[in-house]
C-alpha cells in the first residue's frame, strides 16, 4: 500500500550552486564538481567538514561507443567522498533512471533515519567528444541483439514510436508541440547560466527543422551538455538555522516499469501511460496533496514529448488531451493565469542536465531566490524526471504542512 | 573509421557492414530459425504464453523455470506504430536511409510487439492497424534478421486481412486473441 510518507516536510534543500551550462566546459568534470558542490555547502550556510551524506546519481546517458571513466566523464559519490574534504558517513548513488529525484529520495531517507545531518546532492553531466550516441559496433549480442541488427536503435527511434503512437491516436501533430519549444526555449533564454541563453526559438523555426526520426527533430531532444549544480538537504529542525528559506520535501515517487515483457528500449504509449499514472498516484499520496493544488509543476521535457505524457500522468489534464492543453497560451510563464510548466527552461530550454532544471527551478521559486524571474505566487512545486513510466518526481512545499 | 582511400573504395554499405546478431545460449534457436526465414517466439512451459525475447523470469506468469521454447509464429500483425530513420547511430544502415521502421503487434497474441524494418520502403501508405507480414533480410552467409512487409502483397499467402476489426482509434484490443494476461 502507499500513503503520505512519514518524511513529508521533515526534510528540507537549504542551499544549491549551479555551473554555467555548456557544450564543453574546459575544466575537468571532477574538478569541477568539487568546485560546485563546495559552493553549494558554502550557499548553505555551511563548511565541507559539517557534511556527513553525500548522494547522487551518476548514469552517464549515452547509446555510443564511449569509455566510461570515473571523474572524467561521471563522477561518482565515492570518488567525490575522497575529494570533498567532508566527513561522510553516509555515501550512496541512485541506480534508477529518474536520478535526480531518486537520489533526493535518499537524502530524505538518511536525514530522517538519521544516518546524516548534512547530505549534499549533486549531478555532474558531461558531453563527450565526438557523436553522442553513435556507435561503431558491427556485431550486437546481449539485449541489443534483438533490436539493433533490425535497425531499431538509439533513443530518438526510442522516443519517435511512442509520440507517434500518441498523434496517431489523438490526432495530434508536429504544429502542438511547438507551443512547447518556444516555451521552454522562452525561459531557458532568460537564465544566464544556459546554455541558450538569449537565444529563444521561434515556432517557424521549430517547424522549419528537419526531422531526424520521425516525427522528432533536433530541437525535441536537449542538447548535451557540460554542466553541474549541486544541493544541500538537512532536517526541517536544523533548516530554519540556515541563510535561506527552506524549500520542504512533501513527497516523492518513483516509477517501477514492468519491461521483461518488451524488447529492449521498446516503450509503448500504454506503457507509458500505465505506469505513469500508478507513478501518479503515489506521489501526491505521499505529499498528501491534490494536483490541483500545485502552482508550479515543472514538466520533464529531455525529449519533448515527456512533457505530454507528464501533463497527463499527473492529472494536470485529460489523458489524450495534453497536445490541446499547451496551446493558446495556457502553459506561458508570464501569463498569471496559465500553468508554468516550464517556467525553468526545462531539460530544451538549458541543455542535457536531467532532472536539475526542474528541482532547481522548484527550489529557487519557492526559496524566493529567483531573482527577475521570481514569481507573485510559488508554494506547491512538482520537478519531473524522465519518463513518467521510469522516473519519478518530486513534491516540495514553502510551508511545512 | 579510417578516412583514407575511402573514396570509390567499395559502397559505403561494404564500408560499413550492416551489424549483425551474436546468439547466444538463449537466443540460437531464435537466429538458427531466422537464417531459415521463420519467424518464432519462445512459448512459457508453465503459462503458454509466448514473448520475444525471452526473460530468464517468464513476463506472464513469473516462473523462473519457464522452459521458453522458440515455435514458429505467422509472422502476420498490425502496425501499432512506426518512424522514419533519416539519420543512423549506427554506420551500418547508412545505406538504408532514410528508411520505415515499425512497431507491429504480432496476430498470436495480444501485444506480442515486434520492431523491424518495412521493407516497401519509406513512403509506404502506413496507419495504425495497417497489416504486415515477416519479411527477412540476409545479412551474412547464414545471417538473416526479421523484417516486415505490407501484408497486401499478390504472394502473400492466405487472406490479406484475416482478423478483420477496425482499430484505428490504435486501442489494444485489435486482436481480440485468447490470450493471458499482459504483463505491464
Ligand atoms: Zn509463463
Amino acid at each position: 500500500m502507499s500513503g503520505r510518507l512519514t518524511s513529508s516536510n521533515k526534510v528540507a534543500v537549504v542551499g544549491y550552486a549551479h555551473s554555467v551550462v555548456q557544450r564543453h566546459n574546459p575544466r575537468p568534470l571532477g574538478a569541477l564538481t568539487v568546485d560546485i558542490v563546495r559552493e553549494a555547502i558554502a550557499d548553505a550556510g555551511l563548511t565541507p567538514a559539517q557534511v556527513d551524506g553525500i548522494v547522487a546519481a551518476t548514469l552517464f546517458p549515452s547509446a555510443g561507443s564511449h569509455t566510461v571513466e570515473d571523474g572524467v566523464h561521471t563522477v561518482t559519490t565515492n570518488w567525490l567522498a575522497e575529494r570533498l574534504g567532508a566527513s561522510p558517513r553516509y555515501v550512496a548513488g541512485f541506480q534508477g533512471v529518474g536520478q535526480v529525484s531518486g537520489s533526493v529520495a535518499l537524502a530524505v531517507n538518511a536525514i530522517v533515519s538519521g544516518a546524516a545531518d548534512y547530505v549534499v546532492l549533486y549531478r555532474s553531466l558531461h558531453n563527450p567528444r565526438g557523436s553522442y550516441h553513435a556507435s561503431s559496433t558491427d556485431a550486437f549480442g546481449g539485449p541489443a541483439q534483438w533490436t539493433a541488427p533490425t535497425g531499431y536503435f538509439g533513443p530518438l527511434a526510442m522516443i519517435a514510436l511512442p509520440y507517434n503512437e500518441y498523434l496517431q491516436r489523438y490526432g495530434a501533430t508536429r504544429e502542438a508541440m511547438a507551443a512547447v519549444l518556444v516555451e521552454a526555449r522562452k525561459n531557458g533564454a532568460r537564465i544566464p547560466w544556459s546554455y541558450w541563453y538569449g537565444k529563444p526559438l521561434t515556432a517557424e523555426q521549430y517547424l522549419a527543422a528537419p526531422t531526424l526520426t520521425d516525427p522528432i527533430c533536433r530541437y525535441d531532444c536537449d542538447i548535451p551538455v557540460d554542466g553541474v549544480a549541486a544541493f544541500v538537504l538537512t532536517s526541517a529542525d536544523r533548516a530554519v538555522d540556515g541563510p535561506n528559506r527552506p524549500v520542504y520535501v512533501s513527497g516523492y515517487a518513483h516509477a517501477v516499469p514492468k519491461t521483461n515483457n518488451r524488447l529492449p528500449l521498446h516503450w509503448p504509449l500504454d506503457d507509458i501511460m500505465t505506469a505513469g499514472l500508478d507513478t501518479a498516484r503515489r506521489l501526491w499520496e505521499s505529499a498528501g496533496v491534490k494536483p490541483g493544488e500545485v502552482d508550479l509543476p515543472q514538466m520533464y521535457d529531455g525529449f519533448s514529448p515527456f512533457v505530454w505524457f507528464w501533463l497527463e500522468s499527473l492529472g494536470l489534464c485529460p489523458v489524450g488531451e495534453a497536445h490541446r492543453f499547451v496551446q493558446d497560451g495556457r502553459i506561458d510563464s508570464d501569463r498569471p493565469d496559465a500553468l508554468p510548466i516550464l517556467s525553468g527552461g526545462g531539460a530544451l530550454g538549458n541543455g542535457r542536465m536531467h532532472g536539475i532544471p526542474q528541482m532547481l527551478e522548484c527550489y529557487l521559486q519557492l526559496a524566493g531566490r529567483a531573482g527577475d524571474r521570481q514569481r507573485a505566487k510559488a508554494t506547491l512545486a512538482v520537478a519531473c524526471q524522465s519518463s513518467p513510466h521510469y522516473g519519478g518526481a518530486v513534491v516540495y512545499s514553502v510551508d511545512p504542512f | 573509421m579510417t578516412a583514407a582511400g575511402t573514396a570509390g573504395a567499395g559502397t559505403p554499405a561494404a564500408e560499413f557492414p550492416r551489424p549483425v546478431p551474436v546468439p547466444d545460449e538463449r537466443s540460437a534457436p531464435f537466429w538458427a530459425a531466422a537464417a531459415s526465414h521463420v519467424l518464432t517466439a519462445a512459448r512459457c512451459a508453465r503459462c503458454r504464453s509466448l514473448a520475444i525475447p525471452p526473460d530468464q523470469v517468464c513476463p506472464h506468469c513469473d516462473a523462473t523455470d519457464p522452459e521458453f521454447v522458440f515455435e514458429p509464429v505467422s509472422g502476420r500483425g498490425r502496425i501499432r506504430s512506426w518512424t522514419v530513420v533519416r539519420q543512423s547511430f549506427l554506420p551500418g544502415f547508412n545505406a538504408e536511409l532514410p528508411y520505415l521502421l515499425v512497431d507491429v503487434e504480432l496476430d498470436e497474441q495480444q501485444e506480442l510487439r515486434m520492431i523491424g524494418r518495412l521493407l516497401d520502403g519509406p513512403d509506404s501508405p502506413v496507419r495504425l492497424g495497417t497489416p504486415v507480414r515477416v519479411a527477412f533480410e540476409d545479412l551474412a552467409d547464414g545471417v538473416s534478421v526479421p523484417a516486415f512487409v505490407l501484408a497486401g502483397d499478390p504472394d502473400s499467402t492466405g487472406g490479406s486481412d484475416s482478423t478483420g476489426g477496425s482499430d484505428s482509434t490504435g486501442g489494444s484490443d485489435s486482436t481480440g486473441g485468447s490470450d493471458p494476461r499482459e504483463g505491464a
